[in-house]
């Protein structure tokens, strides 16, 4: 038979665990809810120069993969290129004088209309989340890709 | 003679227009691996490298990992990790194969063509042969080139508990894209 300290010391135990399931299902339901911010708002982990920035991939492509990806990076350069498709507006920064390597950036869906203003030849600033340098087989040069990009402001 | 030597350069110009290899950096992936339980794990890859031989129908595709953008940094976070695609090590997925019937395709006249793609996927550092169906839509000189099909995860190295537990499909339906 259950004392009275006994029902006072279940007591205390169902409620405990009742607190950490409620947290455990908040913490749930906060990852899954997890959204990338919009990347105009985000700090840059750098600020380069388009040119630079491919001269330091051909020149070690393994350290800057490792020292770039993943983060967000702002790149001053000019537009070589706007590669529109059905959903997409990149934007392409290529030395002619390296190959042409070249970056590319893919935009976040709330700055789509930004890179389709873009013109060749324009001067920008532009801050993403790099990806990835690698060589690419089938061109036959260095890129590196850029992914939830906006225009640096 | 100077007539002959021009009609000839033309043909000779015209061929090499039509016979070029053609290559796009905007060709889109998309990956799909959600399932009932789980709505989150779909991404989209929009700076594909791809490349079309219009004279033999060689195809070629190359895709940054981290370029799969997923829409939750914790997915996104998951998917690159060692247990998974290991994007670290294996940073490029590709694939090289061929149409198998290019010479029904005029690439040179508007219409829309069914064709089978068939070569090597590789994906994880495993590589396996694959056939899918695809549509070539030419259209005012340009050449759209558009696929959907599945691919087990398994036979590229890629399983973890998220499977087993039905929150990533065993077999995501990948869609391709390129304009070229």
């Amino acid at each position: 038979m259950l004392t009275t300290n006994m029902k006072k010391g279940y007591k205390k135990w169902l409620i405990a665990l009742f607190v950490l399931l409620l947290a455990g299902g908040a913490v749930i339901w906060w990852l899954f809810n997890l959204k990338y911010e919009d990347t105009a708002d985000v700090k840059a982990d750098y600020t380069v120069n388009a040119a630079n920035f491919i001269k330091e991939f051909r020149q070690d492509m393994t350290g800057a993969n490792k020292k770039y990806s993943e983060k967000i990076i702002i790149v001053n350069g000019t537009v070589s290129a706007i590669e529109m498709a059905d959903t997409t507006a990149n934007i392409k920064m290529i030395d002619t004088s390296a190959n042409d390597a070249y970056i590319i950036f893919a935009f976040q869906q709330q700055h789509l209309a930004e890179a389709k203003a873009m013109k060749e030849g324009d001067k920008v600033s532009i801050k993403g989340s790099c990806s990835n340098g690698a060589f690419s087989d089938i061109l036959e040069t260095e890129y590196v890709t850029f992914k939830r990009c906006a225009v640096n402001k | 003679m100077k007539k002959t030597i021009l009609s000839l350069a033309l043909v000779l110009a015209t061929g090499l227009l039509f016979a070029q290899k053609k290559t796009t950096t905007s060709a889109t992936i998309s990956f799909d691996a959600t399932t009932s339980l789980d709505k989150l794990p779909k991404a989209d890859n929009k700076t594909v490298i791809a490349s079309l031989d219009t004279k033999n129908g060689k195809l070629a595709f190359e895709a940054t990992v981290k370029s799969f953008t997923f829409s939750n940094p914790k997915i996104q976070e998951h998917f690159n990790s060692k247990g998974w695609m290991d994007s670290d090590q294996f940073t490029t997925a590709t694939f090289k194969g061929v149409i198998n019937n290019v010479k029904n395709v005029k690439f040179n006249k508007d219409g829309s063509y069914d064709v089978t793609v068939s070569g090597d996927l590789t994906i994880h550092g495993v590589t396996k042969p694959i056939e899918a169906q695809a549509t070539i839509t030419v259209s005012g000189g340009k050449i759209k080139t558009t696929s959907d099909f599945t691919i087990k995860l398994e036979d590229y190295g890629v399983n973890g508990p998220a499977i087993a537990a039905g929150k990533v499909a065993k077999e995501p339906r990948i869609t391709v894209a390129a304009d070229f």
